[in-house]
C-alpha cells in the first residue's frame, strides 16, 4: 500500500486510510472515521477498549511514519445500565 | 412485564477476558433474558467464540444470539455456533424460541440480516450476478425472519438480527452507507408478524430508537450506542398472538 504523496487528493487518502483500519486484522475497525487536513489526520468514532484505540495509531503509523494522528476515537462504556426503558 | 436485556456489538478479542463480565454479575436483577445483536468477536475466530462463550455463559438468565458480519469473517461460523452453543448461548439464525417468563411466553426470532438499502433508495435485484447475490441474500434472510416470527406461538413476539430494519435507528451514521447497514425488507418481515419489538446492531454511530412503517418499535442495541454493557427494555404483554 503506497504512502501519502504530493498528488494523492485528501480524499483519495482518507479512503485508503480508512481502508487500511478496517482490513488491517490488528484493528478490523470498519466503523472509525478518518478525516485528512493537510499533514493532518483526524479518527473519530468508538472502539471497545484503549488498547484498541492505540492500535489504530500504530497501523497508521506503520503505513505514513510522518503522519500526525490525532486520535479522538471514543472507548465504548461497559457499565451497568440505568433504568430500563417500558414499552408500552 | 417482561424485562429484555440487550447488547450488540462487543466485538470481542482474544485480549477480552472479563470486559463485560463484572457489569453482567447481577444480571437477573436487571433482566429475565439477555439478548445478543451479533459482532461479538472481532475476527470471527474460534479463540474469540472462547472469550464470548466465557463473558456470557452461566449468567442465571437465558441468552440468545445472533451472529454479525465480523463473525463471519473467517469462515468459521459453525465452529463459533457449536462454541457458543456448548456454553448455553443459543444462536438463532432463521429460527426461533418461546421462552416462559413470569406466566408469559415470549418469543424470539433471530437472523443476522444485511443490507440493500431502504425503500426508494435501496439495490435491487437484476444486473450481474453480484448484485442479484447481493440482494437475493438480502431476500432469503429476510423471508426467513419472516417464516421464523410467524411461527412463534407467544405473547410477546421480539425479532433479533444485526443488520438495520429500518433507517431511523441509522441517524448518526452517513447516509452514503446506510444500504450497507440494513435493509427494509427486515422492516417488512417485522410488520407482517405481529412483532412487538425489533432489536439490531451494527451501526456504531446510529442512534437507539426507532419505528417500523407498522408502528412496531426498534431499538438499535450496539454498544456503542447504549454507552454500557447492556440495556434494558420492559415489554408489557403484548399484542402477538399465536
Amino acid at each position: 500500500m503506497p504512502g501519502p504523496d504530493d498528488t494523492e487528493a485528501p480524499q483519495y487518502r482518507a479512503a485508503r486510510l480508512r481502508r487500511a483500519l478496517a482490513e488491517d486484522t490488528r484493528t478490523a475497525e470498519l466503523g472509525v472515521q478518518v478525516t485528512v487536513r493537510g499533514e493532518h489526520v483526524y479518527l473519530s468514532g468508538s472502539v471497545p477498549s484503549r488498547q484498541r484505540k492505540e492500535e489504530l495509531d500504530h497501523v497508521l503509523h506503520e503505513k505514513e511514519p510522518g503522519t500526525r494522528v490525532h486520535n479522538d476515537v471514543r472507548v465504548v462504556e461497559a457499565g451497568e445500565p440505568g433504568e430500563p426503558e417500558v414499552i408500552e | 412485564m417482561i424485562r429484555i436485556a440487550a447488547v450488540g456489538d462487543v466485538h470481542l478479542g482474544e485480549d477480552a477476558h472479563g470486559r463485560l463480565r463484572p457489569a453482567l454479575e447481577r444480571l437477573p436483577q436487571h433482566a429475565d433474558v439477555l439478548l445478543l445483536a451479533g459482532d461479538l468477536t472481532r475476527h470471527g475466530t474460534e479463540e474469540e467464540a472462547r472469550v464470548v462463550a466465557a463473558e456470557f455463559r452461566d449468567l442465571g438468565v437465558p441468552v440468545l444470539a445472533v451472529l454479525g458480519n465480523h463473525d463471519y469473517h473467517c469462515d468459521e461460523v459453525s465452529a463459533l455456533t457449536q462454541i457458543l452453543t456448548d456454553a448455553g448461548i443459543q444462536v438463532l439464525e432463521g429460527d426461533g424460541v418461546v421462552l416462559p417468563v413470569g406466566g408469559l411466553r415470549l418469543g424470539v426470532a433471530g437472523v443476522k440480516g444485511f443490507g440493500g438499502g431502504f425503500a426508494g433508495k435501496c439495490g435491487s435485484n437484476f444486473g450481474e450476478p453480484e448484485m442479484k447475490a447481493f440482494v437475493g441474500h438480502t431476500i432469503e434472510i429476510a423471508d426467513k425472519l419472516r417464516s421464523a416470527l410467524d411461527s412463534l406461538s407467544c405473547d410477546t413476539r421480539v425479532a433479533l438480527m444485526h443488520y438495520a430494519p429500518v433507517p431511523q435507528t441509522l441517524h448518526g451514521e452517513p447516509p452514503e452507507i446506510y444500504p450497507f447497514l440494513g435493509a427494509y425488507q427486515l422492516g417488512e418481515a417485522v410488520d407482517a408478524t405481529g412483532t412487538d419489538l425489533a432489536l439490531h446492531g451494527h451501526a456504531h454511530m446510529g442512534s437507539e430508537r426507532g419505528v417500523t412503517p407498522g408502528g412496531v418499535r426498534v431499538r438499535n442495541v450496539a454498544q456503542p450506542v447504549i454507552r454500557s454493557a447492556f440495556t434494558v427494555y420492559g415489554l408489557e404483554a403484548g399484542t402477538g398472538e399465536d
